[in-house]
């Protein structure tokens, strides 16, 4: 126990070591712009569930972010001679995702606050808008500004400008936060909360395509400087900043925000023409493809590295079984999902991991340690006489492993290890957080295309089950195999 | 001139504080037939066990053909424990194999026979313990003297220069110790060096070369069986057969 504290206690100094590292600053002198221009690409960061700023319309068969923001971003980039690649990632992530080199620039409909200020560089601002209130049509003569709501639960999207501007004018009312407008949508129409503070065009839009939503003016006058628009950039990249306001001012020149709001309404209009769920199946399959992409690929290593763990646990080697014991306890110990997070954000600052592969190390690497213990139980299980009889026949203790023990052993535990591979369908949902076009993220997709919220959930719900229940009847007909009595 | 098989030097096994076996020294030569009886708890498994080593004993000597086995790598033990096949008492069989598989298992694994040549060999054991027709029957379909006759099979599979039996008759219903103890016979005229350690005192009797009586982690008194059964000397040995005998 002694021993194994003191493990930890290495694990936990690696660890500060390791995010000490990483939060060092590292630019000694600007090359931001430099690098961009030598790399060739510029790496937008955005959230897109915020029509018409950012959103995602099918083409072809494949998501693509349009928006106001991207036309700005497009533009960004051909000023500079470099191609744009989009990056999606939740609202929260995306300083997450500027600290960490994931993105380049940030623009997703962000304010310039000063709390953000103080770790992120802002261009000026390309944009005001006005805050609106989307409240549900029949409840609309209830409310005449920000100030009826006195009592009543307001919404917004979490780390927003708007969820400050809640807790700052509307200090009577109760705010609930949540990641996606869509699911703010929704809880409006289930009457969770009874107002959504959003932006007036992104407002404007939901009202367009619901008739069941209205708007209510906020009221509030604001100093543009707290609720215009900014590109977010990485702390220190005034060369970069330099050149993006450069653009800007450009674009304020030549009026081109009108235009570019044209382009974003017309795929609108298009997007939303058809939004029957059939109609999206595109979106739905390759849902299905990534989940059991992960899942597969996650099961086969979560096995792999699960058995070795489990052999280590096992075998007489102390310093192999302390290093297993603590992986173990470790995995067991966190969340999936900061897992997925430190794999992507974290490992990802010495080397670049794309979305996908991060959330399949990340998933591999949290199941493996559960199949460990399954694995170390169903080892457990059989019998000594087993492994005496086979080395009183001269078996090695690896062929008497692999031979006698294992085979028995898994058949022992195969309900349990079934069970695993049933929640990895479902918990592999969470790699959507990092942008993986998984079942759960097209869910989303679905969701802030078609401006409906239950249906897609309702699909996405009933492929789950389509999923998971075949492959336990998959699971139950290996394990009828494997009995012999 | 008969020429010792194992020699064991001043062994001694302990469990902790408990002294199981206490310094033991003797002969076993090839072709030697020799049944270990004595009381629960004299060390005679331990005892058995520690011949191949399934028990690492704290001291003293284990030479089987020549070569020392205490303190022998894994791999080295692995080489030597093909020679010396081992019946349990509770068989052992796997249950994920049917009965010729788990005769062939070892002679392919171990020593990469064929799987053509395993498989005639396995049916010649088969035939040999009388159960040719349970081939492809799994262990569990079986009933325990059949189990025990398979697994006799299996450890004969690898052609070993001795035999130990870890009372191979006590998990059998009465009615089937039969059965086993004459495919045992059948080996021990065969000429099979065989160590045996059991309650069947008539078996004992009839098929031994020589009687141990294990006590408190020693041999006691050894001796032909008809001297042993008909003239103990040590009090411990009447004492114990005079209370086997009156059942």
């Amino acid at each position: 126990m002694k021993k194994l504290l003191r493990w930890l206690m290495a694990l936990a100094v690696a660890m500060v070591a390791f995010v000490g590292v990483a939060a060092q600053p590292v630019h000694a002198t600007d090359d931001s712009l430099a690098k961009i221009k030598a790399k060739g690409t510029l790496v937008m960061g955005t959230s897109p569930d915020y029509a018409p700023y950012e959103f995602l319309v099918n083409k072809n068969g494949k998501n693509q972010v349009v928006g106001i923001d991207v036309e700005i971003a497009k533009k960004i980039a051909s000023d500079l001679g470099v191609k744009l690649v989009v990056k999606q990632m939740d609202f929260d992530s995306l300083l997450v995702g500027l600290e960490t080199h994931k993105v380049d620039m940030v623009l997703s409909a962000m304010t310039p606050t000063s709390a953000r200020k103080q770790s992120v560089d802002f261009s000026q601002i390309y944009y005001t808008a006005s805050q609106d209130i989307i409240v549900n049509k029949a409840d609309a003569k209830l409310y005449k500004n920000a100030e009826s709501f006195v009592g009543k639960k307001v919404g917004a999207q979490t780390g927003s400008m708007q969820a400050d501007l809640v807790k700052q004018k509307m200090t009577d009312s109760k705010l609930l936060g949540l990641t996606k407008v869509t699911d703010l949508i929704l809880a409006l129409k289930s009457h969770k909360v009874e107002g959504v503070v959003a932006e007036h065009p992104v407002a404007q839009a939901y009202v367009d395509h619901d008739k069941q939503l209205a708007i209510v003016k906020s009221g509030w006058t604001l100093d543009p400087e707290s609720n215009g628009q900014a590109i977010g950039f990485a702390k220190g990249s005034d060369t970069l900043v330099a050149a993006a306001n450069k653009s800007i001012n450009e674009i304020k020149k030549q009026g081109l925000i009108k235009s570019y709001t044209k382009t974003a309404c017309d795929y609108m209009t298009k997007n939303t023409a058809n939004t029957s769920m059939f109609h999206y199946w595109k979106f739905f399959a390759k849902g299905v493809e990534y989940t059991l992409l992960i899942t597969a690929v996650s099961v086969v290593f979560g096995v792999l590295i699960g058995t070795l763990m489990a052999l280590m646990r096992l075998g007489k080697n102390k310093i192999l079984h302390t290093i297993a014991v603590a992986y173990i306890e470790f995995v067991r110990g966190t969340p999936l999902m900061i897992q997925v997070m430190f794999v992507y954000f974290g490992i990802g600052l010495f080397v670049d991991v794309p979305a996908l592969t991060a959330g399949i190390i990340a998933v591999s690497l949290n199941s493996a340690a559960y199949v460990a213990e399954i694995i170390r139980s169903g080892i457990d299980s059989i019998p000594t006489g087993q492994t005496e009889a086979a080395r009183s026949l001269g078996l090695s203790t690896r062929q008497t492993m692999t031979s006698v023990v294992l085979p028995q052993a898994i058949r022992n535990i195969w309900p349990a290890l079934g069970n695993e591979f049933i929640s990895l369908i479902k918990e592999s949902s969470i790699v959507s957080i990092i942008g993986v076009t998984d079942l759960i993220y097209q869910l989303k997709v679905v969701q802030t295309a078609t401006y409906k919220g239950v249906a897609p959930i309702f699909v996405a719900m009933v492929i789950y089950f389509v999923l998971t229940f075949t492959l336990s009847k998959i699971l139950g007909h290996f394990e009828r195999k494997m009995q012999h009595d | 001139m008969t020429k010792p098989l194992i020699q064991i030097n001043h062994l001694v096994k302990k469990f902790g504080d408990n002294v199981v076996l206490n310094d033991i020294t003797e002969t076993i030569n090839q072709g030697d037939v020799i049944v270990v009886i004595g009381a629960s708890g004299g060390g005679k498994s331990t005892f058995l066990r520690s011949l191949n080593l399934l028990n690492q004993p704290t001291s003293g000597e284990i030479e089987f053909e020549g070569t020392n086995l205490v303190g022998l790598s894994e791999k080295e033990l692995d080489k030597v424990r093909e020679k010396m096949g081992m019946v349990f008492q509770q068989f052992n069989l796997f249950p994920n194999m049917t009965v010729l598989e788990n005769i062939k298992l070892a002679p392919m694994k171990v020593k990469n026979q064929d799987d053509a040549a395993a498989t005639k060999k396995a049916h010649e054991l088969l035939t040999q313990v009388g159960l040719d027709d349970k081939a492809d029957a799994y262990p569990t379909s079986l009933s325990g003297g059949q189990m025990q006759r398979v697994a006799i099979a299996r450890a004969l599979a690898m052609e070993p220069d001795v035999m130990l039996f870890d009372e191979p008759t006590s998990a059998l219903d009465p009615e089937m110790v039969g059965e086993v103890l004459k495919v045992m016979q059948d080996l021990a005229k065969s000429g099979m060096t065989m160590v045996i350690v059991t309650h069947e005192m008539g078996f004992a009797r009839e098929a031994a070369d020589q009687v141990w009586f294990m006590d408190q982690g020693v041999i006691a008194e050894k001796g032909e069986p008809e001297q042993i059964f008909t003239a103990p000397k040590h009090d411990r040995t009447k004492d114990f057969l005079s209370k086997v005998l009156a059942q």
